[in-house]
């Protein structure tokens, strides 16, 4: 293993991640929106949906997405109609990225729009503004923090997910082979120095992404 | 006679709490007075379309913005209030400029209010640096600036020390001076009442218990256990008489000796409690209080043990409350149209605004 492959890893880790970041924020904070600020029946069992994948073992999760988007599971007609085949590619890899690292950031969006006092929003609506409009021009500024924080939570765990990426996207090499998997593989083949490097690659990332994340959100900017 | 362009009429049930009210009124400036929890803050977020309501019917200024008779209801954002809710009100997020700015404002009324309410010194600087009075400022500006058709005060002065309440209670009298807009206030503060409204309605637990003209509803023997137990003393206007800077000249006629020299010219309003008035039947000689003023009884009303005299003050007839025992009355043998002198300290005077 060269210092291009270590890269070529690490990049690959650092794209699942962004893209399933990026997917994950908007239906974090629209779900964690919907279970602040909504009444509805059945609240409780959504909350507790929202934090499976948290408490449930990854390969379970890994096995659940499996059998969603095999040929046989529930969805087979829609990916027998559109030819898309998910299945043992990077998009595996960053679905199951995404879906493990959900329930932290929509617990953190929850916390952060249930700090925000509901007046904020019915004055923003006083003064002319549709409800839609006071999102965007209140809400979500004022929870920016919290989400942002969520968002970092998320994207960390994502370039750390193992178990679940492992049964879905499988462990090939260039093409859906993360830190995490890289290590795993290395420590099976006995190629221990290689598994140390890829160890010590993902904990500079984890500390690196965490430390400046949390310097920039104590910071005062507004 | 033609209906009168307000009225508001809302049932709603929050929990345990219910409130019914109708009111329809005249005048520009109304005031909703009663202790807390009487269901005005309430009434206001009724107003403003922020709660399902079983009844909800509110015309303001003659146009109506909801009637669940007819089943029209504009939304909130079309409803065109503006409101001044109780702390926390300013957008911390941005800065007074912006959050002047943040209704895409009628620049004119902005302008206007910007003025008005002195707002230029403070348009770049972090809201949360602001003091109350700043912040309430600002806040009333925001309001003014979104080319409202009626401004809604909830407990405008609520959150100020007393310094601060009587300049920002004197930005409240310039805003209903210079501006023809209606204005709906909630307050349960007497002296607020008295100098800002026109009229008055009294609310508690979620009922309308009197209406009318402030003075006239907030003496009257129905609400004067509520209105007393919540400060209610005389007030008087007037202005700082030229030459005479310890005296202040009301509408009337009435001269009073103030306890403090203040510029000559400026408009004031003072208090003066009722339980600290003297009453004299015959002109005192020689005595300390500065203020005789020549008065008529209008009526006594006897509560408990004492008993509240009003007097019409001479020449012009202005209202003057005094409370006094009930052995008092009888042995000055008081009555309608009894002369007497009222006896008033200048320490006794307290500046509202």
């Amino acid at each position: 293993m060269n210092g291009g492959d270590v890269l070529a890893i690490a990049g690959l880790t650092l794209c699942i991640g962004a893209a399933a970041t990026a997917a994950v924020v908007p239906v974090a904070v629209a779900v964690a929106w919907c279970l602040v600020r909504r009444d509805f029946r059945g609240k409780s069992l959504v909350r507790a949906l929202v934090t499976l994948p948290m408490v449930l073992p990854p390969v379970a999760v890994g096995l659940a997405l499996l059998w969603l988007l095999g040929r046989r599971g529930p969805l087979a007609a829609l990916w027998e109609a559109t030819g898309v085949d998910l299945v043992f590619t990077a998009w595996a890899a960053a679905l199951a990225a995404a879906v493990v690292g959900f329930p932290l950031a929509t617990r953190a969006c929850e916390q952060a729009l249930a700090a925000i006092d509901t007046r904020y929003e019915s004055v923003a609506r006083s003064l002319g503004l549709s409800p839609l409009a006071s999102f965007f021009r209140v809400t979500l500024p004022l929870a920016k923090r919290g989400v942002l924080y969520g968002a970092l939570l998320c994207f960390t765990r994502a370039i750390g997910e193992f178990g679940a990426t492992a049964v879905v996207a499988g462990i090939i090499p260039g093409r859906t082979e993360t830190l995490a998997l890289g290590i795993w593989s290395r420590v099976q083949l006995g190629e221990d120095s290689a598994a140390a490097t890829l160890g010590a690659v993902s904990f500079a990332l984890g500390l690196t992404a965490m430390w400046a994340g949390e310097r920039w959100l104590r910071s005062d900017s507004p | 006679m033609t209906a009168p362009p307000h009225l508001v009429s809302v049932a709603l049930k929050r929990g345990r709490f219910e409130l019914d009210v109708a009111l329809a009124w005249q005048e520009r400036v109304s005031v909703f007075f009663g202790p807390s929890g009487a269901g005005k803050s309430t009434l206001f977020e009724a107003i403003l379309g922020l709660h399902p309501a079983t009844r909800s019917r509110v015309r303001i200024g003659g146009d109506w913005l909801e009637d669940s008779e007819t089943g029209r209801r504009r939304p909130t954002w079309q409803r065109g209030l503006g409101w001044v809710p109780q702390e926390p009100t300013l957008f911390p997020h941005l800065d007074v400029e912006a959050n002047l700015r943040f209704a895409r404002p009628d620049a004119e009324a902005l302008e206007r209010a910007v003025e008005v309410l002195e707002l230029r010194p403070l348009l770049g600087r972090d809201v949360r640096e602001l003091s109350g009075g700043e912040r309430q400022r600002v806040a009333i500006g925001r309001a003014l600036g979104s080319g409202p058709r009626a401004l809604l005060l909830d407990e405008p002065l609520a959150s100020l020390d007393v310094t601060r309440r009587a300049n920002v209670l004197r930005d409240l009298i310039r805003v209903r001076d210079a501006l023809e807009l209606p204005m709906l206030v909630i307050t349960h503060d007497p002296d607020e009442a008295l100098l800002l409204g026109e009229r008055i309605a009294v609310l508690d637990a979620g009922r309308v218990v009197a209406s009318g003209a402030p003075a006239d509803v907030l003496w009257s023997q129905a609400v004067l256990p509520l209105s007393e137990a919540l400060g209610l003393e005389n007030v008087l206007e007037g202005r700082v008489g030229p030459g005479e800077e310890r005296r202040l000249v009301t509408a009337g006629g009435v001269r009073l000796t103030l306890p403090v020299a203040t510029a000559a010219g400026e408009r004031m309003s003072v208090g003066v409690r009722a339980e600290d008035i003297v009453l004299a039947v015959d002109p005192p000689g020689r005595i300390s209080a500065r203020n005789v003023l020549p008065a008529r009884v209008t009526r006594c009303e006897p509560a408990g043990d004492d008993a509240f005299v009003h007097l019409a003050l001479e020449p012009g007839g202005e209202r003057l409350v005094a409370k006094v025992t009930t052995a008092a009355v009888h042995k000055l043998e008081l009555r309608p149209d009894t002369r007497v002198h009222a006896l008033v300290k200048a320490q006794a005077i307290r500046r509202l605004a």
